[in-house]
């Protein structure tokens, strides 16, 4: 191929064509970008945008009532009161608050230590290492939460003398005993995110320049100097990533405290998270302007963590573009 | 690993790494330590899927109940999966699977055909509109996709497609992350001059992204698949949300909690009325089979998430 070419002599050589580069005819180049562009465009509205701007026209919409099932018309921010003014809405973030506390800063150390020890360790040990790491987060979900219903209930879990020995007879006791949720629940999203985040950090390290790592062992630095000293600083904006999009992720726990309420025959609360009362007031309260708001409401929330995440933590070099 | 062994080999002096030094036992003892405390749960779950059901209630079978494994055991719970479902939906946890396999391929399929291009574009070409675009994908990317989920209802409620399968592949096809991966692998793997010299070789914006971009893209493209089709594939909450109508259109991951709440250890009411016994190594043997395509997707993709070839070739 003539391309070739002509690009490998082009990308050995100096940087020569930085001037036809400027010269180019940018509308050909902005047409060509909108057209690779039309197929995620269009996603972005069907997935992202047109969903956001309904449930906002939904939120101001007049909630029905049981007189009056069909009710329609402009509501003002009735519903935003409304969900507001609601006894579960400033538990449910209290309840996630719980659980950040407890599972955030574990899971950030243990995704960087594993991450490390693994890029420390090539070859066959390290891969398998690895793999072992990711099966539990490869489980996801329903199947996660499936492995914590066999932990955790003492009549056959392999930890059962412990439960036993804390005075647990049930999985329902286990689970619903107060406090022990946001623990349980932190658990559950370490073991099923790890695995994960050590395969995506582990990524940021491999793509390091061999040089550089080199370079730090010719100079003499020990393997425990390399990770500290070169490795760390190099993956700080991968540290960063991991501890946003984790922190937010903790915005949508639903699965598990849904689940785990399941398997508690109900005896958990059913609206402990902000995502369970807006699925509740859609679902069980038939009330969209007010399950609407309230995802208008968790929408906002997690657009500022994402705003300082892109804007604010030098994760992405928004600025350069 | 291929991507292992085309590193270079160590400069000379790095021998001393190779010595069994406190430094190293101390890591390799730690990281197995990790991995089997990873493993024990597992094992003895897998050990529940294979065991039968007076012999896990019973608690025989010894460490981890590794002695209670059996083929009558994995036979009968298959059996009782396979009979879930009913005469309107008979077999239907295969359904299920099927549903999911729908699903998790078709909007991987859609999450491709979007992300590659468009990672292309925003980080090769030079428009007006692009740090908007990039910006609101990266917001959509680092927002959790549960989020959208009750707008989405809303959306899909509107146009009266609640309960059917392909709104939710579509949704599944808005991939954000997908196109942040294409992004950064174009960013780091193709050099601007390469989309100079095809210029310059006469090539339109189409025909560089075809014919230049896309055969160097494997790596993207292994990494968009792999996370596209675990993210739809674990996917609990818009499938729940989008789906629970019906219960012959459910995903995997809403049908288990189906089967969660027939099961007589959590809901003996409901699990009084059923022919089906679903216990412990029922429940268990679901999940795990349902797992299965997870685990073949990574062992496919592994060496693709380790490191790049084109990554590497351009760091030279």
């Amino acid at each position: 191929m003539t391309t070739a070419t002509t690009t490998e002599a082009l990308v050995s050589g100096r940087r020569a064509p930085a001037s036809v580069h400027r010269r180019r005819r940018p509308h050909k180049e902005a047409w060509g970008a909108w057209t690779l562009m039309l197929p995620y465009l269009v996603l972005l509205l069907v997935g992202g945008l047109v969903p956001i701007v309904y449930a906002l026209y939904t939120s101001v919409q007049k909630s029905p009532t049981l007189l009056e099932p069909n009710k329609t018309g402009f509501g003002g921010l009735a519903a935003y009161v409304k969900v507001i003014s609601d006894f579960r809405f400033a538990q449910s973030f209290k309840d996630i608050f719980s659980v950040l506390v407890i599972w955030l800063p574990i899971m950030i150390v243990a995704i960087v230590g594993l991450a490390l020890l693994v890029h420390a360790s090539p070859g066959r040990f390290g891969s398998i290492m690895r793999f072992i790491y990711y099966i539990p987060g490869a489980l996801g979900g329903v199947a996660n939460l499936m492995l914590w219903v066999y932990l955790l209930n003492p009549s056959q879990s392999p930890i059962a003398g412990v439960l036993h020995g804390l005075g647990f007879t049930t999985i329902k006791q286990v689970v619903a005993t107060p406090g022990d949720l946001a623990v349980i629940l932190a658990a559950m999203l370490l073991l099923q995110g790890l695995g994960q985040w050590v395969v995506t950090v582990n990524g940021g390290l491999n793509s390091l320049p061999d040089d550089v790592l080199e370079a730090a062992s010719l100079d003499g630095a020990n393997a425990w100097q390399l990770a500290w000293h070169v490795k760390l600083p190099m993956i700080r904006q991968w540290i960063g990533y991991a501890a946003l999009l984790n922190l937010a992720y903790g915005f949508q726990l639903f699965l598990e405290p849904y689940l785990l309420n399941q398997v508690a025959a109900g005896a958990l609360p059913s609206e402990y998270a902000p995502t369970q009362l807006g699925y509740w007031f859609a679902f069980v309260g038939s009330d969209f302007p007010a399950a609407a708001a309230m995802s208008i409401i968790i929408v906002i929330i997690t657009l500022a963590i994402g705003l300082v995440v892109v804007f604010r933590s030098g994760l992405f070099s928004v600025e350069e573009i | 690993m291929s991507a292992m062994t085309s590193r270079p080999p160590r400069a000379p002096g790095a021998g001393a790494v190779r010595r069994w030094d406190a430094g190293r036992i101390a890591r390799i003892a730690f990281m197995s330590v990790v991995a089997l405390t990873f493993l024990y749960p597992l094992v003895g779950f897998l050990t529940v899927a294979l065991s039968t059901d007076n012999g896990v209630a019973a608690g025989t079978g010894g460490f981890l109940g590794l002695g209670g494994i059996s083929l009558a055991g994995i036979q009968h719970s298959w059996g009782q999966i396979i009979a879930y479902g009913g005469s309107d939906t008979p077999h239907v946890y295969l359904t299920w699977i099927g549903n999911t396999l729908f699903v998790a391929i078709g909007g991987g399929i859609l999450a491709l055909l979007a992300a590659l291009p468009t990672g292309y574009a925003l980080a090769r070409l030079r428009f007006r509109g692009k740090k908007l675009i990039l910006v609101i994908t990266l917001l959509a990317m680092v927002m959790p996709n549960t989020v959208f989920v009750i707008p989405l209802f809303l959306e899909v409620n509107a146009v009266n497609a609640v309960g059917k399968l392909w709104p939710v592949a579509v949704i599944m096809g808005f991939f954000p992350f997908g196109v942040y991966l294409s992004y950064i692998h174009f960013r780091t793997a193709m050099p601007f001059e390469l989309v100079e010299a095809a210029r310059i070789d006469g090539l339109g914006e189409i025909a560089i992204f075809q014919r230049i971009a896309l055969p160097i893209s494997k790596q993207a493209v292994a990494l968009v698949a792999f996370f596209s089709f675990v993210a739809n594939w674990t996917n609990f909450f818009l499938p729940l949300a989008l789906l629970t109508s019906s219960f012959g259109t459910q995903t995997i991951s809403v049908g288990i909690q189906s089967l969660i709440s027939s099961s007589p250890l959590f809901n003996p009411t409901t699990a009084a009325g059923l022919s089906v016994k679903l216990y412990m190594p029922e429940l268990a043997l679901a999940t795990v089979v349902s797992t299965v395509p997870l685990l073949i997707v990574f062992i496919v993709a592994q060496r693709f998430l380790i490191r790049g070839q084109t990554l590497g070739a351009v760091k030279g």
